[in-house]
This record gives structure tokens, sequence and C-alpha cells, in this order.
């Protein structure tokens, strides 16, 4: 990803809309009673089209965005979407994946990191609080949820942050074109 | 793939994320409620509120589209467990609606039997109605009662409140029950405290009602009254039901002056529409028994 400005304003402007679209619209649809979240495949989208360092920067600015917006513990979001931005950054720098439905995994791993995760520091912190087994159903809702909407989350996310982007994988991929003829010493590359 | 730089940097980035975040926890548990921290989450928090309810409120209709979805998922979850839970209630009701009214019927066969002027000696035996005439006369009931429980023809039978009817057809295990209201009933009655005598008959048709018939003019019978058996005994015939089973009480008298006897109205005390359990009387009260031997049985 490119730093700059403008890069920071499309970065910013993506996790304040999930964000907020998060806490007003999405949080408020409750299916098969849980809910999905937005924020981490928002994270998730900027790692995984900008890399490492710019997901785990998305994941800290939207953890401190949603924990100032909501009131909970300063810092436990912070720290998991760093780590969730991160991971998915690494793992795009990594295998560099060129499925078209590879969001959709990526979307769902991303959610259950975060939902387990928060779920972990939220239970280190609150000492002494009972945690009730319909948390692992209401988790498995919210990750079948993120895999469901990481698709169009990804989308977009990809069209706002295109100008911003040193490479698009997508575009790299497609300029990339079939394999070419063999040769004819049959070894690719070596076209006479 | 990426120089020492690259991952360095990374790294870097990554642990000063992880560094503020961790500053940010700590910090955020040392301070008070009005600290810094606090203070600008309660800022932010007020910043966003009128971004977040004109989303909140622009978005509205998306939200009640996915509502409405999980609504009528909801209801319909709620729709199959409401409806189990309405059937399990309502066979619990129809289980305490029958107990409450069994309850009632057996109080008031044993409060009929505490009464001073009922027949003592009498040996009742409880049964359960277990069948009722299909029509609608309301002729005749078979109870779950027999022979072989000491039950005989022509033997009385009451019911909550007074007397119900007689015994008219016996197997081994169950019994046929003649009602008062069948239109062959005859019952000899005594109206009280007066005295007058008469028959009960009943006007077919209509279980609430009774006729006393054959009451002489000369005794004045007054609405309200109740009417017994008169357990009628002569020489040569007898009345099978004992002296002072109650049946009914008197709800009008026609005084006509053509006819000789008056017709008195009456409201039998057993309900025969909803007979359940009922009692028959398998002895002669003991004064009675004796004048029963060579006798005609009447009604």
């Amino acid at each position: 990803m490119i730093l700059g400005p403008g890069a920071f304003l499309r970065v910013g402007l993506l996790l304040l809309v999930a964000v907020i679209l998060q806490l007003s619209v999405v949080g408020q649809i409750g299916v098969l009673g849980s809910y999905a979240d937005l924020t981490p495949l928002a994270v998730a989208a900027v790692a995984f089209y900008g890399g490492s360092i710019a997901g785990s920067a998305a994941g800290f600015a939207a953890g401190l965005l949603l924990d100032l917006a909501t009131g909970a513990t300063m810092g436990a979001s912070s720290l998991v979407l760093t780590a969730v931005g991160y991971g998915v950054g690494r793992f795009r720098e990594v295998r560099d994946p060129s499925h078209g439905l590879m969001p959709i995994a990526v979307g769902a791993f991303a959610t259950a990191g975060w939902v387990t995760a928060y779920a972990a520091v939220s239970f280190m912190l609150d000492v002494g609080a009972t945690v009730s087994p319909l948390v692992i159903r209401d988790a498995a809702v919210t990750v079948m949820l993120g895999a469901l909407l990481a698709l169009p989350v990804f989308i977009l996310s990809r069209k706002l942050l295109a100008p911003a982007l040193a490479f698009d994988p997508r575009e790299l991929r497609r300029r990339r074109g079939a394999p070419s003829e063999p040769g004819p010493l049959g070894l690719r590359g070596l076209e006479v | 793939m990426f120089d020492q730089k690259t991952i360095r940097r990374r790294r870097a980035v990554l642990g000063v994320f992880v560094g503020l975040s961790v500053a940010l926890l700590t910090a955020y548990f040392g301070e008070s409620g009005g600290g810094v921290l606090h203070a600008l989450q309660r800022g932010t928090q007020e910043a966003l509120a009128p971004i977040e309810t004109g989303a909140s409120r622009a978005l509205k209709p998306v939200r009640d589209l996915f509502g409405w979805f999980g609504d009528s998922i909801d209801a319909k979850k709620d729709n199959d467990k409401l409806r189990r839970e309405v059937e399990s209630l309502r066979s619990e009701l129809a289980q305490a609606q029958t107990a409450k009214h069994d309850n009632r019927q057996l109080r008031g066969l044993v409060g009929l039997r505490r009464e001073a002027s009922f027949p003592r000696g009498t040996d009742p035996v409880g049964a359960r109605v277990i069948a009722r005439s299909p029509t609608v006369w309301y002729t005749s009931v078979k109870i779950d009662k027999g022979r072989a429980d000491g039950i005989r023809i022509h033997q009385p039978v009451i019911a909550a409140g007074g007397l119900a009817g007689k015994v008219t057809r016996v197997t081994g295990g169950t019994a046929e029950v003649t009602l008062i209201t069948d239109s062959q009933s005859a019952v000899s009655a005594q109206v009280m405290p007066n005295g007058a005598n008469g028959i009960v008959k009943p006007e077919v048709g209509n279980p609430n009602d009774l006729l006393l018939d054959f009451v002489e003019k000369g005794m004045r019978v007054r609405k309200g009254t109740t009417v017994v058996t008169s357990g009628f005994s002569s020489d040569r015939v007898r009345s099978i039901f004992p002296r002072g089973i109650p049946i009914g009480r008197v709800t009008k008298v026609d005084l006509d002056e053509v006819e000789l006897y008056q017709r008195v109205h009456l409201k039998p005390f057993a309900d025969v529409r909803r007979l359940d359990f009922v009692q028959v009387l398998t002895r002669r009260p003991p004064t009675q028994q004796n004048a029963s031997t060579g006798q005609v049985v009447a009604p």
C-alpha cells in the first residue's frame, strides 16, 4: 500500500463507516440469536489488500475507534484486531492466494480469530466472570455471518482502497494472464 | 522475499501497536472514571452519537427488512413452541377441570348421604358412568358396577344432589340405570314440609323440569319447597325408592280450576346431563326392609 494522506483517508473512512454501520445497523439485526460483525471484516480487507503493516495499523485504529465508541475497555479490541490484521496481512504476503472466493475463507477466519481472541481477552480481564456455553453457538453464528458478508465487504473495500494500493493483487493476476506456450525445448519461458 | 529492513519495519509496527494496546489497557484500568481515557471515550461517544443516530434512522428500512426475516423465523419457532405449550396446558387444564368436576360430584354424593333426612343403612355402592344414552331424551346411563358388586334390578340410584334413577338391567360387571327423566319413570314423592303426596314424572326432553302430578288441590304447594321420595308402602305395593331421598325443588305450581289435581313443576337436584359418578343403594333401610316382603314393587 502506498503510504500517503489518500491512503490514510481511505482506510480511515472505511473503518469509520464499518464501525458506525456495525453499531447502528448490523449490530441490531439479530440472526439466529447472534449478530454479524463488520469490523474484523473491514480490518481483514485492508490487511488482505494492503499487507501486514497496513493490516495491523488498521486493526489498531478500528479497535481504538470501537472501544471509544462503545465505552468498552480501551485497548482490548485494539490488541485483538491488531493481531487479526497482522495475521491476515502476513497470510496474503506469504501465500498470495489467488482464488476469487478466498475473501470468504479469510473473512471467516478473521471473524473467528476476533471472536475467540476477544472472548479470551475479556475473560482474562474480567476475573470471576461466568461464561455460558451459548457463547460458542453465538460465536459460530457470527463466524458464519462473517463468511457470508466477507465477499461484498472485500469487494467494496477493494474499490475504495484501489487508488491507494501499490499493486492490486487481482489486477496483477489478471495481467499475468494464461501461461505461455512452451518453447521448442519444452520449457516455458524459453520460447524462440 | 522481503529484505531485512522490511521485516524489521513490519515487526516494529506490530510491536508498537501491540505495545500501545497493552499500554492503553493498563492505563485504562489504572485510571479512575474521570480520567483522560474515560473522558476521551465519553467525548467520542457524544461526537459519534449524531452520526450513529442518523445512520440508524437512514438505514432503518434495511434493519426492519432483516428484522422482518429474523422475526418471521423466530415467530415460526415461537409459534411451534407455543403451540406445544398450549397443547400441554390444554391437556393439564382438561385434567384439572375433570378432577374438579369429579370432585364436585363426589362431594355432592357424600354431602347428600350426610343429610339428616337421607335414609340410613342403604349400603351405597359408588359407580362411574361409562356410557350415556345417545338420544336427547336423557333416558339411561350405564355404570361400571354390576351383579358382582351387589347391584340388582330396581335398586335406587342417587347422584350428587339427589335421586337419579333406578337400576333396570344388570350384567356381571355393568348395570343400566333408567333415569328419572325417562318417559316411563314415575316416582312416588312428597312435598316437604307440608307432606303433600304425588307422583314425579318427567317432562320428556327437558331434563331440568319434572312434573309432580296427582297432588291434591287442598294441599297448597309453594314454590321453592323441596320434594323427596315418599317411600310409599302399603299391604300390596311398595315404592322401590326409600323415603327421604331429595328429588328436586318446586319451581312453578299450575293451579288449574278445571283439573282435580295440581301440576307442580320441579327442577331435579341431580344434573342428569352431567352424571359421572352415582351411587346405587343396594339395601333398603332397615325400617322399610321389613315391610317389603311379599310386596309388589311400585314407583
